[in-house]
């Protein structure tokens, strides 16, 4: 054991990061989980196809030579080829695997999310002959882009991973309580029916729902392809299965809650291994989560459910 | 999801389609209407002309069979069946660079062979087991081609931790393996007669490796770190141990094979400020994201690694220059130095491109089998058979081939006569810069 507080930096700076990326995936499940009260067991496997594209448009640019002359326009390219490609790869899973069972219950749109992660899955494993796929960062953000203070590295991806994830959060929160179609999605979230009945079209919110979310699980995909270096095919299931933990861990339905959840998860990860050898963390994430179920069920920022009479 | 897209789901799957309950256990399919009918004795009746009627069934089916098999005979009586080697190794998954590398160079081993008449006039065909670096599925393959009564041998497995689990399978069926790359002590140390490889074991790799840590590198505080694998944490343990008998520092730390963020453990390294960091990992991939994460947290030390971490293509260049100056042990010379392998590395590259870490092990594995294919079968190439065939591989001796040295195996299965080599990674490149012979 070396110094507590010789680490405590920089693994506070690791869980930041970490943290943030949860934090950005969570939010995905919540907007889904408020308004349509199920749980998008795809969605980790999105940001994980948003990995794989943004390594797509990466090694596009490595192969026609281009990535040395615009280091930050190839980064932007690699975020846009991710977005657009998850967001419509989540509107046609909305479409395809979740509308037609929408009416079925609740079980049957559960399962419905589990095989279209198993397809997506199964897909990549096939497109990457299962192989782990590296992101050469060096290319795009040199190595020796950091900042030393107090012990602890902070290097540019890092800043970069934090500042976006921050950054899209803040503009999701200002969406979802000063715009209109964060107003439909609210009310949607609050009662459908009634909605529809003040002219939302709600089938519509859905879908931007969905899109939305996907989009960001696609820049998280970029970014945690950033920061592990590395990505493959199964990077979803753990991720998706932190995002959804941290989701809960927030008030699971409340975006505020997720983003909370999300950096809380991912700063008890890395201080947890201050004290704990680092194969454990897993065990310290889900007995963080356990923990909160137990003293507050609703999650950090969620409201108790009130029984309906 | 992998907890659910098992096989169980994939049958219960078949009932739902199919539309119908499955027949009752028991009932043999027909349907017994008890209370219809009325009365015990009707009933045992009854149950008694169908088992008839299934017996004259059974009758003219295996005549049926029988006759096909006797006609087979006559059409195909002159020829003899390929003798067939399995190749088990992870074909798929993490490790299916690797995998597929070897199994390149085994076949290329058995087209060469075949060009030149195969045993004796039989052809001999590939096998492919492909267990993903899997015990589990390592076992099924080993079943598999145990099943298979024209399977005479098998190159493989290629992971200590398959092979662990699928010796006693292969030992029951008699079944001869030579592992190109298996380096765990253990295997060859439960009594297994079946047990062969041409690779040095890791009681020999570990403490060549402490030795140089000690003696050139002059490292005092050490770091290992191990993916809690049969192979990588073995391996770990061997170093650990005789670092310590050396009488220097070492502090460890794990991961999981599966992990991508590295930054927790490195951290943790940091803090410990050590001379070198020592990793015990499989995945020469996982080597390399590891090595890029430590660039980024400003970790600065020297790194040393085991020998499947002789990938350029993984490691060199997936580490992006961060695996620049790191050590790594190797368990077979770089066979571009050995003269009787040009021809190999020629045909080899010029068909499948670069070489993979142990492509010309595997080619000599193959080569060893068919040499003693070719042995037992002697004049008479019908009368092959598993035990023959492990009597003759347990009986080469001096095998000269590509590896440059001859190859012999010991009573348990151990290679004789190998070396570890120390290579660092220089300009992209790997350079040998010094040689351990491995005794154990």
């Amino acid at each position: 054991m070396h110094g507590i507080f010789a680490q405590l930096p920089q693994q506070l700076i690791n869980g930041l990061t970490l943290g943030s990326v949860y934090a950005l995936l969570a939010l995905g499940y919540s907007i889904v989980y408020g308004i349509l009260r199920m749980l998008n067991f795809a969605h980790g496997d999105i940001f994980m196809v948003g990995s794989l594209i943004g390594w797509a448009v990466l090694q596009l640019f490595i192969n026609g030579g281009a990535v040395l002359a615009s280091p930050s326009l190839v980064l932007l390219l690699m975020v846009c080829g991710a977005v657009v490609v998850t967001s419509l790869l989540g509107g046609a899973i909305e479409r395809f695997a979740y509308r037609p069972v929408q009416e079925g219950s609740r079980l049957t749109t559960l399962i419905s999310a589990l095989g279209a992660s198993i397809v997506l899955q199964n897909i990549a494993m096939l497109m990457t002959q299962g192989r782990a796929k590296a992101y050469q960062t060096e290319l795009i953000i040199p190595h020796d882009w950091a900042i030393s203070a107090f012990g602890a590295t902070v290097s540019a991806t890092r800043l970069i991973i934090f500042c976006v994830s921050i950054g899209l959060m803040l503009a999701m929160d200002y969406a979802i309580n000063h715009t209109m179609l964060g107003k439909a999605m609210r009310a949607t979230s609050q009662d459908r029916e009634a909605a529809e009945y003040m002219g939302i079209r709600t089938q519509q919110v859905i879908m931007a729902a969905f899109i939305i979310g996907s989009g960001l699980a696609g820049i998280a995909g970029v970014m945690i392809g950033l920061y592990y270096t590395q990505v493959d095919f199964m990077i979803g299931f753990s991720a998706g299965m932190k995002a959804f933990t941290a989701a809960v861990l927030g008030g699971i339905g409340n975006v505020r809650g997720a983003m909370a959840g999300g950096l809380v998860l991912g700063l008890a990860e890395s201080l947890g291994v201050l004290f704990l050898a680092p194969v454990y963390k897993d065990v310290i994430v889900f007995s963080v989560l356990i923990a909160v179920l137990i003293l507050r069920p609703q999650g950090i920022l969620g409201k108790p459910v009130e029984e309906k009479v | 999801m992998f907890l659910f897209g098992g096989q169980s789901a994939g049958s219960a799957r078949l009932y739902a389609v199919s539309g119908k309950n499955p027949p009752p256990i028991g009932s043999l399919g027909c349907e017994i209407r008890v209370k219809k009918r009325g009365g015990r004795e009707e009933m045992i009746k009854r149950l008694n002309r169908r088992f008839e009627k299934m017996q004259t069934l059974v009758k003219i089916l295996s005549a049926a069979v029988l006759i096909l098999c006797v006609a087979t005979g006559f059409v195909y009586g002159k020829e003899l069946p390929p003798v067939k080697i399995g190749a088990a190794g992870p074909f798929t998954g993490d490790l299916s660079k690797i995998g597929l590398d070897a199994l390149n160079a085994i076949q290329m081993a058995v087209d060469e062979a075949n060009a030149e008449g195969g045993i004796g006039g039989r052809k001999i065909e590939v096998v492919v087991g492909d267990d993903m670096g899997d015990p589990s599925k390592g076992v099924l393959v080993a079943e598999k081609f145990a099943m298979d009564r024209n399977v005479l041998g098998v190159v493989g497995p290629m992971n200590s931790a398959t092979a662990a689990a699928a010796l006693p399978a292969y030992d029951r069926a008699g079944l001869v393996i030579i592992s190109q790359s298996a380096t765990n002590p253990d295997l060859s140390e439960r009594g297994y007669r079946v047990m062969h490889r041409i690779c040095p074991r890791d009681d020999a790799q570990g403490p060549a490796a402490a030795r140089f840590i000690v003696e050139e590198v002059k490292a005092k505080v050490i770091y290992v770190i191990d993916d809690k694998s049969t192979y990588g944490q073995g391996l770990a343990d061997q170093v650990a141990a005789a670092l310590e008998r050396m009488g220097v520092k070492l502090e460890r730390g794990q991961i999981s094979s599966e992990d991508r963020d590295f930054s927790p453990i490195l951290t943790r390294v940091k803090a410990a400020q050590p001379d070198l960091v020592y990793l015990g990992l499989s995945n020469p991939a996982q080597a390399a994201g590891l090595l890029k994460q430590a660039v980024g947290l400003g970790l600065s030390t020297k790194f040393m690694g085991g020998d499947c971490m002789k990938e350029k293509d993984q490691l060199v260049a997936g580490a992006g220059g961060a695996a620049e100056g790191m050590y790594i042990t190797a368990i077979g010379k770089d066979i571009a130095e050995v003269p009787a392998a040009r021809e190999f590395i020629e045909k080899f590259e010029g068909k499948y491109g670069a070489m993979s870490v142990f492509s010309g092990q595997s080619y000599e594995a193959t080569k060893i089998l068919i040499e003693a294919l070719r042995a037992a079968a002697g004049d008479d190439p019908a009368s092959l058979n598993r035990a023959k065939v492990l009597d003759a591989v347990h009986n080469i001796r001096d095998y000269n081939g590509i590896l440059g040295f001859p190859i012999s195996f010991n009573e348990k299965g151990d290679v004789l006569g190998a070396s570890i080599y120390v290579y660092q990674v220089e300009n992209d490149d790997f350079v040998e810069i010094k040689e351990y012979p491995a005794e154990v």
